[in-house]
This record gives C-alpha cells, structure tokens and sequence, in this order.
C-alpha cells in the first residue's frame, strides 16, 4: 500500500507569537517550529498501516527551507522518502491554494491513501484535506481516529460530536483528515535521524507545480486573543441563583 | 612444640623423579589455567576499544589502586567485619607472592630465601603473622557464607568457594605447621608437597570461578573511567549505545569479568530492594554470559534476541533510578551506570524500547520546553509574579530554574525561597528569559537524540545570555550542566544552592531550635557530587540534625531519578515509601531535602501515610524561614 501524508510545519505550541508590520501574519523569524500535532498523528497511522501491510511512506511538505527540518523528523520516524514543496507563500495561499500545491505534487505518485491531520495549528482552516480529496477526485471521511484495511478497502472510526463516534467503509483510493489521539506517537531515534540522511527528499519548486496561488479567500488581518475577565456576582437564594447559575454556564459561557 | 625461633623447614635434596613429577603437575596446573584464562583475556582484548579511555589523571588512578586494591578501604569500610576478614587475605596473599615463589624455587633446588639467614628469619615470620590473620579472615568468610548466609550473596551457596575457602586455609595451615619441624623430617617434605599440590589445585580454579577477581580487579579498579557515573560520547554513525556484542568495550568487558558476586550492588540498589526484577549483579553477569556466549564481535542483540532469548533484561534495565550506590559500592571497580545507560541508549536510540510514558517524554521534549509538559507560558507567569529579576548580564549568578522550580508548585516555593535567601546576604542574580530542560531524564534513559538537542539549545542560550556562574535548587541540573553538556561545549560554571549558602553561613541567622530535623542526602548531590556536608551545615542551623540508618554515601534514592520520576507505575513497593517510612521512623519532626525530586517524591509518599507525618521542607525554606521569624 502508497501512502502518502501530508504535513505541515507550524510555529512551536509554547512559541509567543507577534503580529507583523502588514498584520497579516506572524513574526516568523522570532518563532520555532514544529509538526503539526495532527499531521504527526496521520504520519503514526501511515507508519502502522505499512508496519501491518507493508508498502510505502512517502511524506509531502509546502513551505520555505525550514520545512526540511519537519520533513526529517518524519523521515527520521520511519517514512521512506518525502516530497518538499518549496514555496514561501504559504500563509497568504487559502486552503485551496495549498491543496492544488499538494495536489499537483503527488497527482504522479497515484498513492493508495493520503492521509494528512484534520486540521494545521496555525491557521485552523479545517480544509486542506478534503480540498486535496476532490482536486485528486478520490473519496474522503474527517476526524479519523482508527483506520482499518479491509478486503474492499478502509474501515474507518470517525469523530463525532458530543462522544459519538461513527465508523464508515470506503473504497482505496482514498484521503482521511486524522485527529489527534487516536494512536500514540512513536519517538525518533538517533538511528532513525542517520539513516533518514540518506533517504531521498525530493525538492519541487511551486512555480514548476503550475498551481496559481489566486486565493479565492483572503486574510484580512489576524489578532491575538484578547484576554478578558468579568465577574457576576448572582444574587437570590441558593435555588434561584443555582438555576441561573447553570442558565448562564449553559447559554452565556456555554461550558455545559 | 619447638620455640619461637624455629625456622621455617625446606626439604633438600628432591630426588630427579620428583622434581620431573614437580615440573609435570606445575606444568600441567599453568596449562589448565590459561585455557581458562587466555580466552578470557582474549575476549577483553578483542572488545572495542574505550574511545575516550586516558591514561591521565594517571595520580588519581595510582591513589584509587593504593587505597581500594592495597589498602582495601572500600572493602573495610562498607562491610567492616567481612571486610577487614578479606583484607586479612588479600594481605596474606600479597605477603606469600615472595614465600611462594621460593616455595616453588625450592622444588627445582633453587630457593632464594635462605630461611636460616637472618632476612629469610624476619620474612617468613612476617609471612607467618599473615598467615595466621589469612586463616583466621578465610575461616571467618567461610562462616559468614556457609552458616550466616547473608542473602546478598545469592539463594544458592557456591560450593566452589567453600573449596577455595578450604585451599587457602590448608596453604595457611602447611606453610605454619613447616615451623614446627626439620628440613630433614619426612614431616617438611610432606608438608612441602601438600602445600604445592594445594597450590597447583588453587591455581586454575581462579579463572573458572569468581576468584577471577584475584587476577583481574586490580586492573579493573586502576583502569577505570574517570568520573562518577560518566557516560561515554558516541563515536562515529553505527555507534547508538550498548546494542550487541561489537559495542562492548574493553572496559566493560574487563569489568563483567571481573565481579566477584558480593552483592554489595544489590544490597544497596532501590530496585532490587523494593520487589523488582532489576538486580545490577545480574545485569553484570548478565554481560559475562553474553560474553561467554556471542562474544565481543556479536551483532546478536544483548537486551533480546530474534529468538527470545536475552542475555539481560529490558525491564530490569528500565527499572534503574540511577542512583549510583551500586558503582559507589562496588570493590572491585565496576561501573554500572555507563552499562546501565549504555543499555538503555542501546534500546532507545534504535526505537526497541516501547514504553507510553517513555514515548511521551521524549516527544514533549522534542517539541516543548520541559520534562513536565507545561506551556513555557506558565514559567513566564510565575517569574513576574514572584518578581524575579531577569538576567541581563550584569549580575553575578543566573538561577537557573530547571522543569521543576520552574512549573512544580513546591519546586516554585524553593525557588522563591532561595531567591529570598540570595536577596537577604545581597547578591545579585537573574532568571533567563527562557530556558530548556537540562536534559537529565532523558540523557539517562538513553536518548542521545533528544539530549543533544537541548544540550545544544541550552549551551547557545546561555552563551547568548553570557552567564558565567549559575546556581541550581536542582542536584540533577547541577550534574548534567557541569558533567553531560561538556559532551556539546563548555558549560558555565555551577553550584548547587545549598553549596552557596553554605559559604555564607555565618551570615544567616541561625535559631536555637530543638527541631529535630532528618536530612536525605540526594543522590545526585550525595553520590554524584560529593556534597553531604554543605546540607547538614545548613540545617543546624535551623535545628537539631538526625541521621537516618542510611545516609551520606549510603543514602537510599527516593525512586525518581534516572527518568523514572516520568514513568508509569512501578512494580513491587514504591523506593519513595520505602524512603519515607525510613525517615518517618527517625522520629524527625521534619523531614529536610536538597532536591526538588526528591520533594515531590516524599510529598506523595508522606501524603499516604498513616498518623501525623512530619513536615517536608527543602534546605532553602527552612533557611529562608529563619529570616522570616
């Protein structure tokens, strides 16, 4: 079975982020950076299904030199080979216009699967791989927590809202968006790190891809979240504030 | 009986049959020794030479062999009375090298020590007084193994070391009993020839059994590594840690032959002495069997072979704290922690060690900042809010927080303790602004990877920063700062806090308290650092010191080191209660530690515990609780 993930490097979950002059984006120069934590988790699925039946990892990328370091690490953790797209436009490209990248990246390799994590850290679009299924015409399921081959293809475990989970078969090919947790992540080795020296990273600029970047959504402009505290003191007796304490958890804060 | 001046009788005159049948049995008993010995040695030969080995500090070396081998302080001073029973033989051997050459010398008619003369008289007495503490140290140990049986050495009785035990004291027994008769006796030549045959049987039974250590450990105990507990760099790209037969240096293998099965490792070791599978005088002989097996040149895997078979165990090998009493321990100059570690590099660095902790550990480490899986945001928040002063170079000492005084809670109550101790005598310090964990569990499970890493990252940092002196609340920081990173580049200089407060101790305010106060020596302080005094200075300050059974080099881990303090549950009786109770026991009012670790160990530990428990303190509160009052 090809396999093929596709990953994403994100600034470092600690890494304290500030808005650039255009205010469009982050300060990139003053951040580390990391796998995505969902794509790490597709990367794990991709190297069980091939520890079980065998076949072929091959890791895909977008992003400037840096990505390379990510791209290793994967390589590091089993993935035979990997892709690097090379392009330095990523935050300003919509979901669409990193999918065609992807997309027009492994369209040659005709892959059994692509899996990728079910949505980046950074910009949270949630669409990347779905965008990616239609532009490769394949079939595709979200939220995947555990993935099973079968005679006629996958079974999948998707997540659901509110604990429920829903498990679906669909034919190969096919792309799956993988949520965190549902495996756990093997560690990289320093074997690992040396022989990943020798695999191959084949490097693709965006212009060879011929993927126009037009957005069809632009970023106006991003802020950091704002902190805010309020204090409501209830008054009335215990019962009376009970109920609107639980109305105001329930509708205002919607914890409940 | 003959009076005191007798001298020592020597048969004369051996017929040429017998001196052929001399020369036979001797030949024969050197033959059946090196076809022990000479495979043996071939195999320590034949392992991969120690990349790091130096010959320099070649004074400490020469003083280890004066005092551990010639003086067998060691031996003594941790087990007194079998101790000073072995010394008595060790001497005894070394004063016969002389008397049995010449014995040997005699044989072929050419004796060298004239017992008549005047020198011979005063070194066959001599040999005699030795003889007779010899007899008496060798009946002593025979007693000890045979009738006390001590469990340390093992369920099953070596049968073979009571026949060595027998030999000796029959060599002792013959060489005596030669001053009670005449060269021309028939008596001095039966004696002369028991004592040989005696001699020539003792002989090749040295390399089949644990009386190896005879030959090997004094070159053991002169060659070994420099440092305590020191891990030796990886060299080259197929080089990942003990992993087979091909990584095994010479060092280690002179070493696994070279234990004598004391189980003094044992008898100290928090893991075996709590209910689990790790025994580190089985992880050496472990080694030994590998050796004996696959052999130095072996690609089969030490840990677990494709057919199940493993030499040592991957468990047991997980289930060290690291604590160092057994490399502490050890007479004959084993170390332990360079195997132990060596193995578990060995597993990890090649990805056969599968444990979720484990696994979670290393990758919060490879992304995240500490070893405790926090957000690097929460050590900000706790910096401005206890006001620490950053560090902008221009103060003396950077406080470096490490994982634990930086997002533990009772690890942040330490830190601020000791900044208010630092604020009261004046001296200036800052925090970094960010900072990365040392290192520590994960530079003793054996991830190379990740260690150099952060190594790497903490070096530059700091360099960066240009911090010259930094103070730690952290015995494991401490360690892997001034010892691990000097694999990476050349750390700024370190102390631990309660080195620095000690040098200012007149300047705090001592209290006449009658608190009885029992400090736990930290391994990683203790055994790694050689600090003990320091501690107890400071606590005497604030009140009455007591001492636990086990304490200074002996002291008993609090189970949280080597990593262990990020993994899962742990089999048999947890080493923190085993710990805890220890202290309770001393009736202490309260319990002092020098480590942040240890803290959170013993806060669990004495959290479960029945009745009131003392109150558990680090040394910086209770200082910094004098200034307060």
């Amino acid at each position: 079975m090809k396999i093929i993930v596709a990953i994403k490097q994100v600034p470092e979950r600690d890494a304290q982020v500030r808005i650039d002059s255009s205010g469009k984006w982050i300060e990139e120069s003053e951040v580390q950076y990391a796998m995505n934590e969902s794509d790490a988790y597709a990367l794990e699925e991709a190297l069980q299904l091939k520890e079980k039946h065998s076949g072929e990892v091959v890791v895909v990328s977008a992003g400037p030199e840096r990505v390379g370091t990510t791209i290793r690490e994967a390589l590091a953790k089993g993935a035979d080979r990997a892709i690097h797209i090379d392009c330095s436009d990523l935050a300003q490209r919509d979901a669409l216009g990193s999918a065609r990248l992807l997309a027009e990246a492994i369209r040659g390799e005709n892959a059994d699967l692509v899996l990728t994590g079910l949505q980046s850290d950074d910009l949270g679009y949630g669409q990347t791989g779905v965008i990616l299924a239609e532009l490769l015409g394949v079939p595709h399921a979200t939220l995947i927590l555990h993935v099973e081959k079968t005679d006629a293809g996958l079974k999948v475990k998707r997540e659901l809202e509110a604990g429920w989970f829903q498990e679906i078969e669909l034919p190969l090919p096919a792309a799956l968006t993988i949520q965190s947790g549902g495996n756990k992540l093997r560690y990289a080795t320093l074997m690992g790190i040396k022989k990943a020296k020798t695999k191959e990273m084949r490097v693709v600029s965006a212009a060879d891809l011929g993927a126009a970047a037009t957005p069809v959504a632009t970023l106006q402009s991003i802020e950091l979240p704002k902190k805010q505290r309020s204090t409501q003191i209830i008054e009335g007796d215990a019962k009376a504030a009970a109920a609107t304490l639980v109305e105001k958890l329930k509708f205002e804060v919607r914890v409940l | 009986m003959t009076s005191l001046s007798a001298t020592l009788a020597e048969p004369q005159h051996f017929s040429l049959p017998e001196k052929l049948l001399f020369f036979l049995l001797l030949f024969a008993s050197i033959w059946l020794f090196w076809r022990r010995f000479g495979p043996i040695l071939e195999k320590i030969l034949k392992s991969r030479k120690d990349p790091d080995f130096r010959l320099a500090p070649i004074g400490r070396r020469i003083w280890d062999f004066f005092t551990e081998v010639i003086c067998q302080v060691k031996v003594i001073q941790q087990r007194p009375l079998p101790g000073l029973a072995h010394a008595f033989v060790f001497w005894g051997f070394c004063a016969f090298a002389l008397v049995t050459l010449n014995h040997a010398a005699v044989g072929f008619g050419v004796g060298f020590l004239d017992p008549a003369a005047w020198y011979g008289r005063v070194y066959f007495y001599l040999a005699a007084a030795f003889a007779i503490a010899c007899a008496i140290g060798i009946a002593g140990l025979f007693i000890r193994r045979f009738f006390v049986r001590p469990r340390w050495l093992g369920k099953k009785v070596s049968n073979e070391s009571g026949v060595i035990a027998g030999l000796i004291f029959l060599l002792m027994v013959t060489y005596l009993a030669a001053f009670f008769t005449t060269d021309a006796a028939p008596a001095a030549r039966l004696l002369w020839w028991i004592h040989t045959l005696t001699l020539l049987v003792f002989l090749p039974l040295i390399p089949h059994t644990k009386h190896l250590h005879l030959v090997l450990s004094p070159a053991t105990i002169f060659l070994k590594r420099d440092g305590f507990s020191h891990i030796p760099p990886l060299v080259g790209d197929e080089d990942f840690g003990l992993v087979a037969g091909k990584d095994i240096t010479q060092l280690v293998s002179l070493q696994a032959y070279s234990c004598v099965e004391c189980g003094r490792c044992s008898e100290h070791c928090p893991a075996t002495n709590t209910g689990k599978e790790l025994n580190p005088k089985e992880i050496i002989l472990g080694m030994r069997g590998y050796l004996n097996g696959p052999g130095p040149a072996s690609e089969q895997a030490i840990l677990a072979a494709e057919d199940g078979t493993a030499y040592v165990s991957q468990k047991a090998v997980f289930q060290c704290t690291t604590c160092g009493s057994c490399e502490f321990q050890c007479p004959v100059g084993i170390q332990h922690l360079p195997i132990m570690v060596g193995l578990r590099r060995g597993a990890v660095n090649t990805g056969t060690w599968e444990d979720d902790y484990g696994a979670k550990l290393f990758n919060q480490l490879e992304r995240g900042s500490n070893a405790l899986g926090i957000s690097a945001i929460e050590r900000d928040k706790f910096i401005q809010k206890q006001e620490l002063p950053l560090f902008d170079g221009t103060q003396e000492y950077c406080l470096w927080l490490g994982c634990m005084g930086g997002y533990d809670p009772k690890g942040r109550d330490i830190v601020a303790a000791f900044a208010r101790v630092m604020q009261h005598l004046g001296t200036s310090f800052g925090v970094l602004k960010k900072e990365k964990c040392t290192g520590d569990p994960v530079r003793r499970l054996g991830n190379d990877l990740v260690f150099q890493t952060l190594a790497e990252e903490n070096l530059k940092n700091l360099a960066q920063n240009k911090v010259k002196n930094i103070i730690s609340i952290c015995p494991h920081c401490v360690r892997t700062i001034q010892e691990d990173w000097k694999a990476y580049g050349t750390p700024p200089e370190i102390e631990h806090h309660t080195e620095f407060m000690a040098r200012f101790a007149d300047r705090l305010q001592p209290i006449q308290s009658q608190e009885k106060i029992v400090f736990h020596d930290p391994c990683y302080l203790g055994r790694n650092r050689n600090v003990y005094d320091q501690p107890r200075q400071l606590v005497q300050i604030t009140g009455t010191l007591i001492e636990a059974p086990r304490h200074r080099e002996r002291s008993f881990c609090c189970g949280a080191g080597g990593g262990l303090a990020f993994l899962g549950e742990e089999t048999g009786d947890r080493v923190s209660h085993t710990r805890a109770q220890e202290l309770v026991a001393t009736g202490a009012q309260t319990v002092a530690t020098a480590c942040p670790f240890c803290n959170t160990m013993f806060r669990d530990a004495l959290g479960e515990m029945n009745g009131t428990a003392p109150q558990l303190l680090d040394v910086a509160q209770l200082i910094a609780r004098n200034l307060d009052s």
